[in-house]
Order: structure tokens, then C-alpha cells, then sequence
């Protein structure tokens, strides 16, 4: 089959994160940790909706009802550890000089 | 639900999943961890990865040694990488009088089997290219020292243990504890009671929250400390840099960043794990300074942890006085990780055999009601 990137800053592959999950790394904040997406320069801005996905599609059961689980077989995943890691500064990659020469403005 | 355990430990950081751990090891069996997060979400997950054997109180040069000793086979020991690497730490001096105090102390390092050495600043230079000399009087080196990935340590203690028979339960708050003459501990939380003759009360800053529950007064109080990361670079920087009266540190990890923080001598006690632009400004002022080359690089990420201070920033280990089944290990001012695996060890030794195999006495929480305190001069952040 073939290779399919999730992360790629860090170059992390679906099949690592469906690996992390069977070792029972099961929620995205340590799942973040484990596999190492969403660390790298784009902080999970690109591939942390594609990782909610995935565990979307293992999910049986939303809103009380069935539903056909779409994702890997053996994989199930509570609805409540479907969220966004804690999102943490800076917005995007600054350069250490440009802080220390930058003006401060008012928050 | 009621259950019972022969142990209930509080908190499931690296003290926590560590004691519970050797615990196993030695025989014990019902063991409960209870986690109110995810594992790693407090100090440990939060924490610098450093782990140094240069202290200058001989009881923390002692257990630090100890750490390392353990740290050094731990990957093997528990079946799993902890991404351990003695690159060394380096304690960069500007100050006459602390090059006085460190010039003082490597004997007691060295006679205790820590191998530091003072480098001068030409051998600075030479080890961390690019370095800034300027006010540099020398580095204390010690090239045992190092660093480990802290969610590795506790993955690997926590499935250790899991393999050990350990309960392990996450998203697991206490709600209340208490204590019966009769029937022991009392431990509720929301799903389950727990009945056990014994508690291991380890959860970080919350620790002192536990222990009121208990009526035991800790007087440690939870300061924020913060650290940022850089984007990944070729491998060049081999020890970890740090300063002591300037409080900041850095080292780079074996992905590459260069991972980092300073502390703050403002910073009031809290619970906030909030991140500031204060603390950003201040830390990436403090490596341009030490390493002017990076200050091309960039800076992706910063957050924040709970160093929880004692009094003397030493910890706090053992029992209380007077209440029988209670243990507890905290107070670590920064320094719990890489105390962890020796600490974790003489807990489980102290719970199931009474004693200890290196004194923790002088850590006792009775020190702060019969006063004189010492405190560590190594002490950075």
C-alpha cells in the first residue's frame, strides 16, 4: 500500500498514527507527542484537521447514534479525545533576532 | 464503585508511574495510579529534559549521581527508548564570586564520583562553536550530565508497570481523600472509592492540595516557568548551557531544536500555565547573547509548567510525622525529573521495607518546623 504522509514537517505517515493508537496512545494531545505531528514549523496548522479526521472515521457513535466506522477495523476512539491539541505561541515561526530587534507593541 | 488497593498513588507524572513501577518490581501488587489528565500533562511533560549530577549540597550531588546511574540503563531496564544522552552540561560563569563558589565545589563533586572540571574560556570556545566569551570567566563541565525525553520516561515506567499488574487510570480526578483510624485512606473519585492502607501523594504543585485534604501542611507554593523551542538544526551543540545567576538554560535535542527557558524573578506563585510574551523576549535576548549565530533561527513554539518551590528549593520526601500510611514526594523546585528514578526507588524502598538505602531524612517535611534551612547555591531559573 501505498505511503500516505500525514505530517509533513515532520514527516509522519497514517500508518504511525493507526500504530501509535493500537499501543493505546489514544488521545491527540499524546498522540502529538508520540508520533510527533504537528510539532514541527507548521505547529499542526496543516495536518491536525487531517488527524481529527482520521479519528472521525473511527468513531461508532456520535449524537447517540450508530454509524459505520469508516477507519481501521480494530481502532475505536472515544469522541471526547477528538480535539485540537492546546494551540501555543508564536502564530507563526519568528526569528530570534527579529524579537530581540522588533518593537513591542500594546497587546 | 468500591474498590481496594494496597497502594493508591496520586498523580501520574514520572514520580508517580516511577514509584509505581518499582513498587511492582519489588512485590507489591493492587497498585493504582490516578491521573486526572492525559500522562504527561503536568510538570513532567512540561519540564527542561535536564538531568545534572553538579549540585552544591552534597545530598542532591549524592541522589543526582544515583539518577544518572539509573538513567544510564533505564532505557534497557524498561523496554523502551528514553532518548538518554550525556552530552554533558556546561554552567557558564560571568561572576567572580560564583566562580569562587564553583572553583569551591568541584572537589565536593569530585570526591562524591562526579567527574566536573573547570574549563577556561578558550576551551569553551573550542567545545561550543560560536560561543560569546565576552565576561566569560569559565564553565563548570560535567560529562555524565545530560538529558533524556521526559514522555518517553514516562511512557516507558508507565507500560512498564502496566506490565506489572499496575492500574493506571487517566482523566481520574481525586476528589477527596481521608483518613480512618479503622479502615485507612479513603480515596473518591468520580467513578470509584478506593479503600487502601496506604497513599503516595506525587501530583507535582498539586501535592500541597492533596495533602490539606489530609490535614498536612506543605508549605511549597506553584511558580510558572516557561520554555520556548526552535526549529530543528544539524546537529553542533553537545552539552547543555546553562547559567546560574543569569537563570537560563538551553540544549539542543536529539531532533534538533534547541529547547530552552529563563526564569523570572517576578514571577508571583499561581497555578497559570499561560504563556507571555514577557518571557519570549527575555529568552530569545539571553541566546542571542550566548550564541549570536542563532539568531537567525526560529522560534515555533513556547509553554509553560509549574515548578513547585519549597521553602529551601529542596524537595520533600518520605512520611509525616504521626500519620501512618501516608508518603509523598515533592518541593522539587524544578528538579523532579531528573531526581525521578532514584527518588521513585527509595519511595518503594521506604514503603515496603521501612528504610532507605541512601538517608532522605534531611528531606523530611519536619525540617520547616525546626527551621535553620539550607538551601542548594545551584539552584538556576
Amino acid at each position: 500500500m501505498a505511503k500516505k504522509i500525514l505530517c509533513h514537517c515532520e514527516d509522519v505517515e497514517t500508518e504511525e498514527l493507526y500504530s501509535a493508537l493500537r499501543q493505546g496512545y489514544g488521545d491527540l494531545e499524546t498522540l502529538k507527542r508520540y508520533t510527533g505531528i504537528g510539532t514541527g514549523k507548521c505547529q499542526g496548522k496543516c495536518c491536525f484537521i487531517q488527524t481529527l479526521r482520521l479519528l472521525h472515521d473511527m468513531v461508532t457513535r456520535t449524537g447517540g447514534m450508530e454509524r459505520e466506522a469508516t477507519g481501521p477495523k480494530d481502532l475505536m476512539i472515544d469522541p471526547d479525545d477528538i480535539r485540537v491539541p492546546t494551540l501555543r505561541p508564536p502564530v507563526l515561526p519568528l526569528r530570534i533576532k527579529d524579537i530581540v530587534e522588533g518593537e513591542r507593541g500594546e497587546p | 464503585m468500591t474498590r481496594t488497593a494496597d497502594v493508591v498513588i496520586i498523580g501520574g507524572g514520572v514520580n508517580g508511574l516511577a514509584c509505581a513501577y518499582n513498587l511492582a518490581k519489588r512485590g507489591m501488587q493492587n497498585i493504582v495510579v490516578l491521573e486526572r489528565g492525559y500522562i504527561g500533562i503536568g510538570a513532567t511533560g512540561r519540564c527542561g529534559a535536564g538531568i545534572r549530577q553538579q549540585w552544591g549540597l552534597e545530598e542532591n550531588i549524592i541522589l543526582a549521581r544515583e539518577s544518572v546511574r539509573i538513567f544510564e540503563q533505564l532505557s534497557d531496564e524498561i523496554g523502551f527508548n528514553i532518548f538518554f544522552r550525556q552530552g554533558g552540561y556546561l554552567i557558564l560563569i560571568f561572576d567572580e564570586e560564583e566562580y569562587q563558589l564553583v572553583s569551591k565545589t568541584i572537589p565536593l563533586q569530585n570526591d562524591l564520583g562526579v567527574p566536573t572540571k573547570m574549563l577556561t574560556p578558550g576551551e569553551i570556545g573550542d567545545f561550543v562553536p560560536g560561543v560569546n566569551l565576552d565576561g566569560l570567566l569559565g564553565g563548570a563541565y560535567c560529562p555524565t550530565d545530560g538529558t533524556a525525553y521526559p514522555y518517553a520516561v514516562l511512557w516507558g515506567y508507565g507500560e512498564a508497570a502496566k506490565r506489572r499488574g499496575v492500574d493506571i487510570r487517566v482523566k481520574t480526578e481525586v476528589l477527596s481523600v481521608s483518613h480512618h483510624r479503622d479502615s485507612g485512606y479513603e480515596v473518591v473519585t468520580a467513578d470509584d472509592t478506593f479503600r487502601t492502607p496506604r497513599i503516595v501523594n506525587v501530583a507535582g504543585a498539586y501535592t500541597k492540595n492533596i495533602a490539606a485534604m489530609l490535614g498536612i501542611d506543605i508549605p511549597t507554593q506553584p511558580h510558572r516557568h516557561e520554555i520556548a523551542v526552535t526549529e530543528s538544526l544539524k546537529s553542533f551543540l553537545e552539552p547543555m548551557i546553562i547559567s546560574i545567576t543569569k537563570g537560563f538554560y538551553f540544549s539542543q535535542s536529539l531532533r534538533g531544536e534547541i529547547v530552552g527557558g529563563i526564569g523570572d524573578d517576578n514571577e508571583t506563585p499561581s497555578f497559570s500555565t499561560d504563556s507571555s510574551p514577557d518571557f519570549l523576549f527575555r529568552y530569545a535576548a539571553s541566546l542571542r547573547q550566548t550564541l549570536p549565530a542563532l539568531g537567525n533561527v526560529r522560534i515555533i513554539r513556547q509553554w509553560a509548567g509549574l515548578y513547585d518551590m519549597s521553602p529551601d528549593a529542596r524537595p520533600i520526601i518520605g512520611t509525616v510525622d504521626d500519620i501512618e500510611g501516608y508518603y509523598h514526594a515533592c518541593g522539587f523546585s524544578g528538579h523532579g525529573f531528573m531526581l525521578s528514578p532514584v527518588v521513585s526507588q527509595l519511595l518503594s524502598e521506604l514503603i515496603t521495607t521501612g528504610s532507605t538505602s541512601l538517608p532522605i531524612d534531611s528531606l523530611n517535611l519536619r525540617r520547616f518546623s525546626q527551621g535553620d534551612l539550607v538551601k542548594d547555591p545551584y539552584v538556576v531559573g
